[in-house]
């Protein structure tokens, strides 16, 4: 009988250049302590010696385009790409020195689109879809040198609307824990993304954040009180810049009543930085 | 107002190199075809990325095209 075995959430841009250039000296500094905290994080999953790792996380228009944007997608297949893009800028900069391929683990994957099909979650699938800072900035960062087990990417649709809603992650959530505990593997899972920043995805409000929405956030995770988390509407998550909180959404699900336990939070102009984990029966 | 038109040209720039390159040379000959306003059409011309946002062009694509991107 398998078992979740890990897991947290964090920020997914982890780069000290960008955030020089973002926010200054202060934005260098506070994102080096969060990945340190990210990387503490990562040397407890690894001596979890767990068999996968979910990984949720949000494509920023890199691996869908318009042809179709899936509002809950599972990448199926033995291998991911890490995105590659000509000439990156911002966060797509972030890519550039991380190993290009990443092992799957395709069963677990296929057992969580499959038995989610049977129990009325009409999860998109993909073999190609690359991933990009999203999901690889943590990975990377937990793991440094270590070896990354087989992940499991599964997208959210946190940019385009109409989004899934934070009920329905969490409900997804739920049925991939029931997937891990009905399989023989030990498994992590990780959020990423947020906290607050881009509020209303406007290029006139990259800059702010919403500090009060992101410590509501906090405190109810922190008490595992998840219910007043499963009504977030889609204007309410805009509006603060929390788009990506639907990636933690399915992590509570996964987790629920887990208590969380802050290893970092910064807050800098243009994002709060986060690292979240959660104590595991 | 099309969103649509808007987010799938900010999309062909970030991701098709060569006409990326046509667009920087000659903004308003790589346009020709696009089903753009005339607002929508002018802030294209003029690399206004603020404005592009305003109308409709997703933040993450305004910010990421290569050479164009807004910071």
């Amino acid at each position: 009988m398998g078992r979740l075995v890990f897991a947290g959430a964090m920020s997914h841009v982890l780069d000290p250049d960008y955030y020089d250039r973002a926010c200054g000296a202060v934005g260098r500094q506070k994102v080096t302590d969060a990945m340190a905290a990210i990387a503490r994080m990562g040397e407890r999953f690894s001596a979890t010696r767990a068999d996968a790792l979910v990984v949720v996380a949000d494509d920023h228009l890199n691996a869908f385009s318009f042809t179709c944007v899936p509002a809950m997608c599972v990448r199926i297949g033995r291998r991911v790409q890490r995105m590659v893009q000509d000439h990156a800028e911002a966060f797509d900069k972030v890519l550039d020195h991380m190993p290009v391929t990443y092992p799957l683990h395709e069963e677990l994957a296929s057992a969580i689109l499959e038995q989610g099909l049977g129990a009325g979650f009409d999860l998109a699938l993909s073999w190609e879809a690359p991933v990009d800072h999203a999901f690889l900035s943590p990975v990377n960062t937990m793991h440094g040198p270590r070896p990354i087990p087989p992940l499991v990417p599964i997208w959210i649709n946190c940019f385009v609307a109409p989004q899934p809603t934070a009920r329905r992650c969490f409900a997804l959530g739920q049925h991939i824990a029931r997937v891990v505990a009905k399989s023989p593997w030990n498994v992590g899972i990780i959020a990423t993304g947020g906290l607050s920043h881009f509020p209303e995805l406007a290029l006139s409000r990259v800059g702010e954040t919403d500090v009060v929405f992101d410590r509501k956030l906090i405190h109810w995770m922190e008490r595992g009180e998840h219910a007043p988390l499963l009504d977030l509407s889609a204007d309410e998550l805009h509006k603060s810049g929390s788009h990506e909180f639907l990636n933690w959404m399915v992590l509570l699900g996964a987790v629920t009543p887990a208590r969380a336990e802050v290893r970092y939070f910064g807050e800098l102009p243009r994002i709060n930085l986060a690292a979240v984990e959660w104590q595991l029966p | 107002m099309s969103r649509y038109a808007v987010n799938s040209l900010l999309y062909r720039l970030k991701k098709d190199p060569d006409y990326r390159a046509r667009f920087m040379a000659d903004p308003g000959a790589a346009l020709a075809d696009a089903d753009l306003t005339d607002a929508e059409r002018a802030a294209f011309v003029a690399r206004d990325m603020r404005t592009i946002n305003e109308l409709g062009g997703y933040l993450h694509l305004v910010m990421s095209i290569p050479g164009l991107a807004a910071h």
